[in-house]
Formats: C-alpha cells, structure tokens, sequence
C-alpha cells in the first residue's frame, strides 16, 4: 500500500462499527459525548479503529475495543452475494467494497466470507470484461451505465484498463491494416 | 527491419558486427527492458550514452553540411540520415523518460540506500536529490513547517505504512528466453516449475524473472 | 470528528487526478488540517504534562489510549495534506513537460485568463490563479530543475513526442497566431488558418501548446 495512494487513503475512511470495552473519558470527542465509557458503541474510521484493535496498554490488558464487521459485509450482503454476486450493486455498499474487505480479512479470521468475497470478484471481473469490451464496440447504452454504476473502486478500474486495453488493441491492428 | 530483427541478431556471437550498429542494439535492448521493468534498471556503466550522443552530434552537423546542396542524390541521403535520427533521438528520449517517470515515482525509495542510488546516472542522481528537496520545501513553506518536529519527516518507515513508496516488484512482466531452463514461478496460491526453451516466452512476477533476465538467461519483452 | 476535514482534502485529490485543469487550491481546508494537527499536539502535552516526563502506559490506560488517538490522528492528518499536495504538484509537472509557459504565469493569469486556459492551469473563469504562491515557486523552480535536466541532453529533445517517428515531414493546420518559427529550411510564419508542410520535429512544440493541429 502506497503512503500518497489517494484511493487508499480514502479506503482507510471508511467507518467500522465498534464497542468500547474501557472508560477514556477524555475521548468523549469521538462520539460527541463526554467521554466514552465500557459498552459505548460507536463507528471509527478504519484508520483509527485498526490502531486501536491491535494496541493494548499494558501486559496482559485486553484491547480497549472491539471491531465488528460493517454493514457492508452483513450478513444479508453475504447471503445475497452467494445467491448471485452480479445482482449486488456493491457501490451502494461501500465505494471501496473489496479494499475494506481486504482490511477487515487481516483483522479477522473469516474463511467463508473470504471465499465468498473471491468468487464474487471472480464472476463479477468476467462481467467487467465482458462490459468494457462492449462500451468500446458500441458505446455505454443505458444499461451499461447502470453497471458501471454498481461497481467498486477496484471494478472500475479493471474496467477502464480493460477498455484501454481493448481500445490499444483495435488502435494497433487498424494501424498495421493501413500500413 | 524492426525491433524483433534486432533483438534476433544480437547473439554472443557478436563479432564482426561494427560497435556503432552494437551500440543502437543495445540501446534498443536497453529501451525495450526499462519500459518493461517495473523497477528502474542499473545504468549502463560502459559508456554507451557517450558514444551515443557524440554519434547524434556527429549525424547533426553532417545534416547541417548536407543542407544547402540542392543535389536530388544528396537530398535523398538527407532525408534517410534525418530519419534515421529522428528514431534515434526517440529511443533515447523514450528511455530517458521512462527512467525519470520511474525516479519521480519513487524518488526516496531510489536515493535510499548506496546500492539503489548506484542505478541512477550522475544526472539523474542530481536530478532526483533536488526534486525531492524542491518537494520537501513546497511541503514545508505549504503546511509542515508549523507541526511538531517529530512530524517534520518524509521519510518514517514507522506507523503501518511507509512514508517511502517503492515500486511493486510482484507486477507481471513478459519475458523470453534466451537458452533452455528450467523457470520457477512465485504464486498466490501454488509456485510452479516450468521447464522452457530458448525463444520461448512467459509471463510471470518481476520477482521471479528478475534473476533469470540478469544473469542473460532471459530477456524483457 | 478529527481527520474529518482531511479526508475531505482527499476527497479534492481524487477529483483532481480525473481532471485536466488544476482547480483552485483549497487553502481554507488546509489550513483547517494543519490547524487540528496544532490542537492536537497542545493536547498531547497538556495531557503528559503532570507527568513531568515520567508517564507509564499501563498505569493510566485512559490517558494512554488518548494520547494514541490524538497521535495516529496526527499522522492521519499529515498523510492527507502530504497526498493532497502530492497530487497537485505531480499535476503541475506535468504540465511544465507538456510545456506550460512557467516563467510569466501568475501574472499573465490574472491579466489574460481566458487566452491561457490551454495550459490548464486556471480555474473556470480564468480569473484568479488556482495556485497557492507556494505552488507557483514550486513550478518555477521545477521549471529551472528540469531546464538544467534537459540542458544535459540538448540534442534530443527529452519534451518531445513520446510517440514514435513515422513521417519525418506532417501537414498542420495553424489554429492560433505563433508568429515566425525556424526551420532548417527557413523561417515561416504561423497565421491562423493557414496549412504548413513541415518537419514533425520542428514543431512538436507548438503542436503540444495547442497552436498547430496535425493533419492527418
């Protein structure tokens, strides 16, 4: 991960849900109260949270909050993505779906949901492809924008280096034609 | 005769060919390699861009002599001598730029250590030193002069992530080989052996061709 | 909440990098950033100041833990402005290689916005320069380092096409006014509308600056 990455550091943005397990009065800030107390929920940006989950004061303390999954991961997303992955418009989740994914995989220990999050890509990239390959035959119609719509950050970029790709390929074979 | 004939001829068995037709091969080799690496490569140490240039200079005053002779034959010459100067100034260009492009990216990571630093030309390496001054002092003059010292630095290596970007070295490269070998591959999920014959070519981890491209194994395409 | 304001910087970046003009410096947010950075270090050392330099971590959780936030919010704070500005002058270095008139910008801006908008680097009315002055010495001064830069290599050109030679003569449409030019072949003078034959090289420039169009 790259220090100036812009898309990374808003990655880092993105909230998770998390309950308190320590009184800190002088955080009363995070949640616009007057201070945060055991049981206190609250949602911290990736960033912050991640810090606070690994840290731990003293020997044998235990860290002063828990994570849990965002509503982007829930339960019922993850039903629906088993059910079929390409009728989730993943954007409407969260803009970077798969990067805070990817965050919240190191943080727990999720084997089912890792699976699930792979073969979601997986089916979903061959959509990409297969999109990227039409907007450049026939331009973006209405349906293909609603597609574009519902994909992530990381869709989209496979996207447009799909489109440049296909687009380099048809600059380059018109080009040996003329010649 | 394009890009694929003269990589054919380039062959240990060099000899005869003249240094300046060499030296556009490996320049071409050169040129080739450094687009495709997605870290920047060593600097040629043994003169190739000094004879290159004093070959780009001599090619220049022989066009201005050549201009004014209103001789068809010569003026056919000149617009042969003119094009062939015109692809090398690109390839020299194109390198260059792609080498830069490179050191901007990663312009700490390149002037970290001895060894890194040792890739980059003298000029380049003057380059860099003063991009990343001129940055320090936009930041400074920008924001940073007004937060605490110990937050001053660009350089941190603590915190979960670096403050000096470096290139990723697991990017996917093509490359072909030059003898027979057997090809190890880095995975995500499995590494593999591939045994491969020269001519060959195989897409595979910068990390993994590395070795094999620098000991003439294989070759960047 | 802290780090708010810096992800909304980020949130400039990210629009900056799909635009081809650079749009005006948000000096209000920095300056809000840096500002939270101060407020949070006055934080740092009223919170360790009873301690008298001899704070333990595990004796007083409640302050460790708040020393920790207002210390990663700090770094957060820094990466934003760091990647903010990152994105703008990467931008405006590009734009001295695509040949942007570095040495007279800011003024001719403010005088003559309308007529530069092809160096992209005015905003929508052209009338205030998008630059903070700190972003207008830093283009000069990358203007002077990549002069010295090409000065080592003055027979090739390292602004020229990255495209590669095909035809060492093109047709081009003359789009503005470019007055006279040399060529190995003489001096010709560039009046709108009018078409030339010329050698690609000779002219590379000005095709780049928007003053000739190539024909193909």
């Amino acid at each position: 991960m790259s220090y100036y990455d812009v898309d990374a550091i808003l990655t880092d943005g993105e909230k998770v849900p998390c309950r308190f397990e320590l009184d800190v009065p002088y955080l009363g800030h995070l949640d616009n109260s007057n201070g945060l107390k055991p049981g206190s929920r609250l949602a911290l940006p990736l960033w912050l949270a991640e810090m606070f989950a690994l840290a731990s004061a003293g020997e044998d303390s235990k860290p002063p909050l828990t994570l849990t999954l965002p509503p982007c991961l829930s339960e019922q997303v993850q039903a629906a993505l088993k059910a079929d992955p390409r009728a989730v418009a993943l954007r409407d989740q969260s803009a970077y779906f798969y990067g805070v994914a990817v965050r919240m995989l190191d943080l727990f220990d999720e084997r089912e949901l890792s699976a699930i999050l792979r073969r979601t890509f997986v089916v979903r990239a061959a959509d990409v492809g297969l999109h990227a390959r039409k907007a450049e035959e026939s331009g973006l119609g209405g349906q293909g924008e609603e597609f574009l719509r519902g994909l992530d950050e990381w869709e989209r970029r496979l996207f447009r280096r799909g489109h440049e790709g296909v687009r380099g390929a048809k600059e380059w074979t018109d080009n040996v034609k003329k010649s | 005769m394009d890009i694929d004939d003269i990589l054919r001829e380039v062959d240990p068995a060099s000899h005869g060919i003249p240094l300046e037709t060499r030296d556009l091969q490996a320049l071409t080799r050169l040129w080739v390699a450094e687009r495709s690496a997605p870290e920047l490569l060593n600097w040629p140490a043994d003169g190739l861009f000094e004879r290159v240039n004093s070959k780009i200079k001599s090619q220049i005053e022989k066009i201005e002599d050549m201009t004014g002779d209103m001789d068809p034959k010569t003026n056919f010459a000149l617009i042969v001598i003119q094009t062939e100067l015109e692809r090398y100034k690109f390839l020299v260009r194109s390198y260059l730029r792609a080498r830069i492009a490179k050191i901007d990216k990663y312009t700490l990571h390149y002037l970290s250590t001895e060894e890194l630093r040792q890739r980059l030309s003298p000029t380049e390496l003057a380059y860099a030193t003063r991009h990343q001054a001129l940055l320090h002092n936009h930041y400074l003059s920008s924001f940073l002069s007004s937060f605490p010292q110990r937050l001053q630095n660009l350089n941190d290596t603590a915190g979960n992530v670096s403050m000096i970007d470096s290139p990723d070295l697991d990017t996917a490269v093509f490359i072909r080989l030059l003898r027979d070998k057997d090809v190890f591959g880095r995975g995500t999920d499995v590494d593999t052996i591939l045994p491969a014959a020269s001519g060959d070519i195989l897409i595979l981890r910068w990390s993994s061709a590395k070795d094999l491209v620098e000991h003439g194994d294989a070759e960047l395409v | 909440m802290y780090g708010d304001s810096g992800i909304k910087l980020v949130q400039h970046a990210k629009r900056t990098q799909n635009l081809a003009h650079l749009p005006p410096y948000q000096t209000e947010l920095v300056r809000a950033v840096t500002r939270e950075v101060r407020d949070l270090n006055k934080d740092v050392d009223d919170l360790l100041e009873p301690f008298q330099g001899s704070f333990d971590p595990s004796e007083d959780q409640a302050v460790a833990y708040t020393l920790l936030v207002n210390h990663i919010s700090m770094r957060r704070n820094k990466r934003c402005l760091l990647a903010y500005h990152r994105t703008r002058t990467d931008k405006l270095e590009e734009l001295v290689w695509n040949g942007a008139d570095v040495v007279d910008l800011s003024g001719q801006q403010v005088r003559d916005g309308s007529s530069r908008n092809s160096t992209g680097l005015t905003s929508g009315d052209g009338s205030t320069s998008s630059l903070s002055p700190q972003e207008e010495d830093y283009v000069r001064q990358y203007g002077d380092l990549l002069a010295a830069y090409k000065g080592q290599w003055t027979d090739i050109d390292l602004t020229g096409s990255l495209e590669p030679p095909r035809d060492l003569f093109i047709d081009v449409r003359v789009l503005k006014d470019a007055g006279e030019i040399q060529t190995e072949y003489g001096a010709i003078t560039l009046t709108k509308n009018s078409q030339f034959y010329v050698r690609q090289g000779d002219v590379e420039r000005l095709i780049a600056q928007g003053y000739l169009q190539k024909l193909s």
